[in-house]
């Protein structure tokens, strides 16, 4: 019964995880890619610059801002500069046509220092990778939905590759390359399990995230159909007052920013939300900014008077269960991490996406053995091959060609970010053609070199078409432009590397099986 | 984090040289019982000692997520080195080890 | 696979099971949510979300167990038994008006 479950646990991992793995290895990527969407919009927006202010400074000015531009506003949204994220934005929602409705959203970027709104170029930056990896450029709802259909079955994936691997503690340490299939397979095993608090973490807090979207059941059972009052009473503050009508001063918002200080024994204020500015009635909520603590903290905000400064209300302590979903949520999301812990973040979710890269590519190739004499694979094989291809080197080209287009595009073009986003999946529709005339070793070839030639032009792109080249970042200690120039070579010369590699391991077929068996056991040595 | 890192690399060498394969590639011989128990016991000591240096800089919620982080991480580059630079993995290990007490020293 | 193609009765058996475990296990997460926020002893919205929590291992318990029991029926009755017994274990909260 034993060697029966594991068998079973074996079926359902290779094919939950072949039909998933596509989508997943995207997500993954997307993701992975999202834990620097901030450095990857400042180098898409390099005009704008990257300057340390004071928040009071800075939260003055969007104050003068927001009275000159939205006195007449219903609510205002600021958001306060970070270490990663310099920018000063401000947003405005006017009080909706019917009410229960979402009023129109105006937002602006300020310069944190004079407070004149920015002009940078039209980019979705590297928020195009972080709405993606969610929402898979599918409209609300659909995409959330299937991402966390993927995850479930991630889920089910890892679980089930757990159980299926047998030596998990005898074969912790082992990985042997340069033995074909053994290696993948070791490989797969390698970025699996030694990353395997990371996987599991990343795959259930993706569930925990949108657990009120995909399974509302208790919601409903418990507060009787009425999901409104489930979600005031976990987010208190954002509840809204209505206006008095009466004209009224709004307080000094830099002010209150001190009280927050010390009631949050010296956390900072993320984003500051001014309900109906210049009414008698107006209100401030001050929430804090997730940088320095790694539970997140739902709903916990700060309430002020808008017109005394004196404050209203705070959120209690939160309660353990949402302390746990707070924990996943805040695991998952990385705010709190520092450069080297995002760094580390980075790594293990490139870990991921090899995990998943390596077990499609073991997949096909166990079973293209089977067929190595016959010279036509059958449909599904080639299906297969196909997808692998344009999922994993396509997708690659795409990212590449996204970087690429925001360099190349005029920069008062209309529509300039959709073009950004229509450039990388024109590439990777491009890539599917490719991987579908090209015979497959071939179309992987290909395809890597194009990627690696894209990914080392983007830095030279950069200095081409843009003062911020790498010569000038590094002198000026502009550590995100700088990185973000060397990570783009580092991945060209991967790139180049893993396309010689395949072109090398396809003429080595070509060598007699006899004498391949004789090396290999001479390879093999003493033991 | 340094120490934490040093102290789980050191770790995962001992267990890893606690297994009689990797023993025998690395060191030529197959290891004695005493050898493998004792490279057991040094080695989930030693990511013990991680732990603790982990989460006595930075506290329970950050420190945890640290550990993990240096665990994952020094597994991952132990692994990569012992095919390609056997020698080279085992002599980072030594070297974090003497290296600790100087990274400990700088942590408190 | 084989180069001869698989009798349609397993194709059959693997279809059952996949929507058992895709089905059937969401309707048995769901209860088991609904039946850990109806009973279990804190604050309305606390329980509610414990129970969205750990819904996810009763669906992952479930399709595994759809494809490691001998066959499709059984994978269907195993959800079927645990989501009758949740839906009274609900059912019985609610009429003891626990919320």
């Amino acid at each position: 019964m034993k060697e029966g479950f594991r068998q079973a646990m074996a079926w359902l991992h290779t094919w939950a995880g072949l039909v998933f793995g596509w989508l997943l290895f995207a997500i993954f990527l997307t993701g992975t890619l999202a834990y620097f969407k901030d450095e990857i919009s400042h180098w898409m927006q390099p005009e704008i610059p990257a300057r340390a202010v004071t928040s009071e400074a800075s939260l003055t000015l969007a104050q003068e801002y927001l009275q000159q531009h939205a006195a007449g506003a219903s609510r205002w949204l600021i958001d306060l500069p970070d270490a990663r994220e310099p920018g000063l934005s401000v947003r405005w929602q006017q009080a909706p046509a019917k009410p229960g409705e979402r009023g129109q959203f105006t937002e602006k970027r300020l310069d944190p220092q004079t407070g004149a709104e920015v002009q940078g170029r039209e980019t979705r930056g590297g928020d195009f990778f972080y709405r993606f990896h969610f929402q898979l450029q599918m409209p609300y709802p659909w995409g959330r939905w299937l991402s966390t259909i993927a995850a479930m079955v991630m889920f089910v994936a890892l679980i089930s590759g757990i159980i299926t691997h047998k030596k998990i503690f005898k074969d912790f340490f082992t990985f042997r390359p340069r033995k074909g299939q053994r290696s993948w397979l070791d490989g797969h095993n390698a970025v699996g399990v030694l990353v395997l608090p990371f996987h599991l973490m990343i795959t259930y807090s993706s569930l925990v995230i949108f657990m009120t979207m995909v399974m509302p059941a208790s919601i409903l059972a418990a507060y009787e159909g009425d999901e409104r009052v489930f979600f005031d009473e976990v987010f208190p503050a954002s509840s809204t007052p209505e206006p008095a009508g009466k004209p009224a001063q709004l307080t000094a918002l830099a002010s209150l920013l001190e009280q927050a200080h010390e009631r949050w024994s010296g956390g900072g204020v993320g984003r500051l939300t001014v309900n109906n500015p210049g009414d008698a009635n107006a209100s401030v909520v001050l929430v804090r900014d997730g940088v320095d603590r790694v539970v997140h903290d739902f709903g916990s905000a700060l309430t002020f008077n808008g017109v005394t400064g004196q404050i209203l209300g705070t959120t209690p302590e939160r309660p353990l269960p949402l302390a746990i979903a707070g924990a996943f949520y805040g695991l998952h999301m990385g705010h709190f991490a520092g450069p080297v812990l995002r760094w580390l973040y980075f790594i293990c979710g490139l870990a991921g996406t090899a995990m998943i890269g390596t077990g499609l590519v073991i997949w096909l190739g166990k079973r293209q053995l089977k067929h190595a004499k016959s010279a036509v694979m059958p449909f599904e094989l080639r299906l297969v091959e196909v997808l692998n291809i344009a999922s994993m080197s396509g997708l690659l080209v795409a990212v590449a060609a996204f970087f690429c287009a925001n360099r190349l595009l005029p920069l008062d073009m209309a529509g300039r970010a959709d073009w950004e986003v229509n450039s990388f999946f024109i590439a990777w529709g491009l890539s599917v053609l490719h991987a579908m005339v090209r015979r497959g070793r071939a179309a992987w070839v290909d395809q890597l070199v194009l990627a690696a030639l894209l990914f080392c032009a983007v830095p030279l792109l950069n200095a081409m078409t843009t003062p911020y080249h790498l010569g000038a970042t590094l002198i000026l200690g502009d550590w995100a432009m700088a990185g973000f120039d060397l990570t783009c070579l580092g991945s060209g010369v991967f790139l180049a590397w893993a396309a010689w590699k395949m072109q090398r391991s396809g003429q080595t077929e070509r060598v007699p099986r006899k004498q391949r068996a004789q090396s290999i056991a001479l390879d093999r040595g003493p033991y | 984090m340094l120490l934490a890192l040093l102290l789980c690399y050191g770790g995962f060498t001992a267990l890893c040289l606690s297994m009689d394969r990797h023993h025998t590639e690395l060191l030529g011989r197959k290891p004695s019982v005493r050898r493998r128990q004792g490279m057991r016991i040094q080695g989930w000591l030693l990511l013990a000692l991680s732990l603790w240096a982990a989460v006595s800089a930075t506290g329970w919620g950050l420190g945890l997520v640290q550990w993990f982080a240096v665990l994952m991480l020094s597994g991952l580059l132990l692994v990569l080195l012992l095919p390609y630079r056997p020698r080279l993995a085992l002599s980072l290990a030594g070297v974090s080890l003497l290296a600790s007490p100087v990274a400990a020293f700088a942590q408190c | 696979m084989k180069g001869k193609s698989l009798p349609v009765s397993y194709r059959l058996a693997v279809t059952s099971r996949v929507l058992a475990a895709v089905l059937g296990g969401y309707l048995v997460a769901a209860l088991a949510s609904v039946s850990l926020s109806l009973w279990l002893p804190m604050a309305r919205a606390e329980a509610v979300v414990i129970g969205m929590m750990t819904s996810f291992l009763a669906y992952l318990v479930a399709v595994l167990w759809c494809f490691a029991c001998r066959s499709a029926w059984q994978a269907w009755l195993g959800l079927i038994v645990p989501s009758l017994l949740l839906a009274a274990l609900s059912g019985l909260a609610y009429w003891m008006g626990h919320r």
